[in-house]
């Protein structure tokens, strides 16, 4: 299994080559001057974005033992597009430019904070709860906090784009599809998503045991709250991080990890590494596609996630199934 | 009264020769030499003046009260009663998962609120009634699942060791190893929860409705499984429905009649018939069926005599 991880590693350093390599104007290195100020930024952006969804996507899954669970199941994103909206609209109130490019950023970051502050207070004694009933009832439940926000944000939402211009409803709708176009700020998002995994990491073997059950992980020694506790703070870290850096691209969150479990990646331990390397690498891929296949017209990161990953993890899944039956 | 003389010939497993031994280590039984050294040895289990209410909660529904035994190596135990009289709970507040109204739980010597969990850990397994799983794992890593458990950083589950081997052969689980455990029928996943509780590697095993999902062969290999695991030192607390496979297992049992009422003591003492009757709400008969004693229920008083 060390020896998956470290193909995964060297993987995920492939695909960044590739996507440095892989330019508007064709393959090959580009100048300097862009190189470093367009292309590695950009690159690491959407690798740091990809590793976070993907890892909080796992980290999720395994603390609402769903795997249809994804980042955006607590609501966060939608915390974060109404603040990007909020900042893009704002922005260009009357037609002019008023505030920095950053400020989107910005918005969407205090967006998921303040989304991810409000699943806390309502989770809280959720997640405190524990005995042989809570068990389902806590995850479910959470999941039922995660949507509700989910709801009212995405309300907000489309209330900002009905009264957005037409100007500004460019930049919103992209910014909502997901997209790294001007990104450049990859700091946070390498942040959070390597704290995010010193977080839980350590703690692997616990998510397991967790997921086949809180009263029996508890048996086991599991302080169960707590690993909860950091779990979900590990998950609301790296999501708000990635969509405050290139919005909220879909898919990304849901399907690595899956796929990794697909193709042998059963134990936490091994899943939590992968699904951030994974997640960053396919990120990198699918932005180096959108970039290029209709240069000089840059697609949306997350259009070209679900067009090339949708039939490669249906494929995946279909014939997984197939090998499974017994 | 002595086991021995109540169960007769009947109740031993065909050619047992553990059963006298587990009568004479029996502390319930008359004074005597043996049962006063049985009460030297340290208990396993301890509950003293144990009270649960449904679902731990203080202003929950009483499930009973006062309820006291000791469990000491080697011994079964059976927890019988009807639907909702607290079986699962029972095990689940000797396991510590489950909020106590009243009593005390003593594991070795010590207290269950004094233990370090992960010691816990070590002296005792609990195989819960309901699992989940979620997401795709092989029989072989399932059952290995709390082995080596102070090894934080596993990655994967390593080579099965000769008890592993030994266990899955004698549950017949070695042509499932490779399986999906999502895959496997509902009997299947028991045996494999069961495997998972045993290769925990505790002394007391306290296991909530084994047999819920095993059919009469695989009732039997359970029984004989969880006689091994005592035999060898260890101690079962054990829900079961069946009185029959409760009675080949037990040499103690804990009756608990749904009303509030729970009593402990020796297999023979707590499955007279009139007392198991009273407890589920049906006429119950003990008959002896080629030399052993089986129940049969279902029939009132006049319809019986027809």
């Amino acid at each position: 299994m060390l020896r998956r991880l470290a193909i995964m590693l060297a993987l995920a350093v492939a695909a960044v080559a590739v996507g440095v390599a892989a330019g508007s104007s064709g393959w090959g290195w580009a100048t300097p001057e862009i190189l470093w100020k367009i292309r590695v930024p950009r690159v690491l952006a959407g690798f740091g974005a990809g590793a976070a969804l993907a890892l909080a996507g796992a980290l999720m899954q395994l603390l609402t033992r769903n795997p249809l669970a994804d980042p955006y199941v607590l609501g966060l994103s939608g915390g974060a597009s109404v603040g990007a909206l909020l900042m893009l609209w704002l922005g260009t109130l009357g037609g002019t430019m008023l505030l920095p490019d950053w400020s989107v950023a910005i918005g969407s970051g205090a967006g998921a904070l303040v989304a991810a502050a409000v699943l806390f207070v309502l989770s809280w004694r959720l997640l405190g709860r524990t005995g042989l009933a809570a068990t389902q009832e806590s995850s479910v439940a959470l999941l039922l906090v995660g949507v509700m926000i989910g709801t009212a944000c995405s309300a907000f939402v489309s209330m900002l784009l009905v009264l957005a211009s037409e100007m500004q409803l460019r930049g919103m709708v992209f910014w909502l599809l997901g997209d790294l176009n001007g990104a450049t700020q990859w700091g946070v998002a390498w942040v959070a998503w390597l704290a995010a995994l010193a977080l839980v990491w350590p703690t692997a073997r616990q998510l397991d045991w967790l997921a086949r059950g809180d009263a029996w992980a508890a048996t086991l020694g599991v302080p169960v709250v707590r690993r909860r506790r950091v779990a979900l703070a590990a998950a609301a870290l790296a999501t708000g991080a990635a969509v405050a850096t290139a919005g909220a691209i879909g898919f990304v969150g849901l399907v690595v990890p899956h796929a990794l479990r697909l193709i042998g990646a059963r134990t936490a331990a091994v899943l939590l590494p992968a699904s951030a390397l994974g997640g960053g690498a396919f990120v990198v891929l699918a932005d180096a596609v959108a970039r290029t296949v209709v240069a000089p017209v840059q697609l949306p990161v997350g259009v070209i996630a679900a067009a090339v990953g949708v039939p490669s993890f249906l494929v995946l899944l279909l014939q997984g199934g197939r090998r499974r039956g017994r | 009264m002595s086991r021995s003389k109540v169960d007769g010939s009947g109740s031993a497993p065909a050619g047992s020769p553990l059963h006298s031994s587990r009568d004479a280590s029996s502390h319930a039984g008359m004074p005597s030499a043996a049962t006063s050294q049985a009460a030297l040895i340290e208990p396993l289990l301890s509950v003293t003046g144990l009270g649960l209410r449904a679902g731990g909660l203080p202003d929950g529904r009483l499930l009973f009260e006062r309820l006291g035994f000791d469990v000491r190596a080697g011994e079964c135990w059976v927890v019988l009663g009807p639907n909702g009289s607290g079986k699962s709970s029972l095990l689940a507040a000797l396991a510590g998962v489950f909020e106590r109204a009243s009593g005390e739980v003593v594991i070795d010597g010590q207290a269950l609120d004094a233990w370090k969990p992960d010691a816990l850990a070590d002296r005792r397994a609990w195989c819960p009634q309901f699992w989940s799983d979620p997401f795709p794992s092989s029989v072989l890593d399932t059952v290995q699942l709390a082995r080596n458990r102070h090894d934080a950083w596993l990655f994967e589950t390593p080579e099965p060791d000769d008890a592993v081997q030994g266990l899955m052969a004698r549950l017949e689980l070695v042509e499932l190893a490779s399986a999906d455990v999502r895959t496997l029928s509902g009997g299947e996943r028991q045996r494999v929860a069961i495997a998972t509780a045993l290769l925990q590697d505790a002394p007391l095993l306290l296991l909530d409705e084994p047999a819920s999902h095993l059919d009469l062969g695989h009732q039997q290999l359970l029984v004989d499984v969880l006689r091994g695991h005592a035999d060898s030192g260890g101690a079962v607390v054990v829900s079961l429905h069946d009185l029959n496979l409760a009675w080949d297992l037990a040499d103690h049992v804990v009756l608990l009649d749904g009303r509030g009422g729970a009593a402990a003591g020796p297999r023979a003492a707590m499955m007279k018939p009139a007392r198991l009757g009273a407890a589920f709400g049906v006429a119950i008969q003990q008959v002896a069926v080629a030399s052993q004693q089986r129940f049969w229920s279902g029939l009132r008083g006049e319809e019986a005599d027809r």
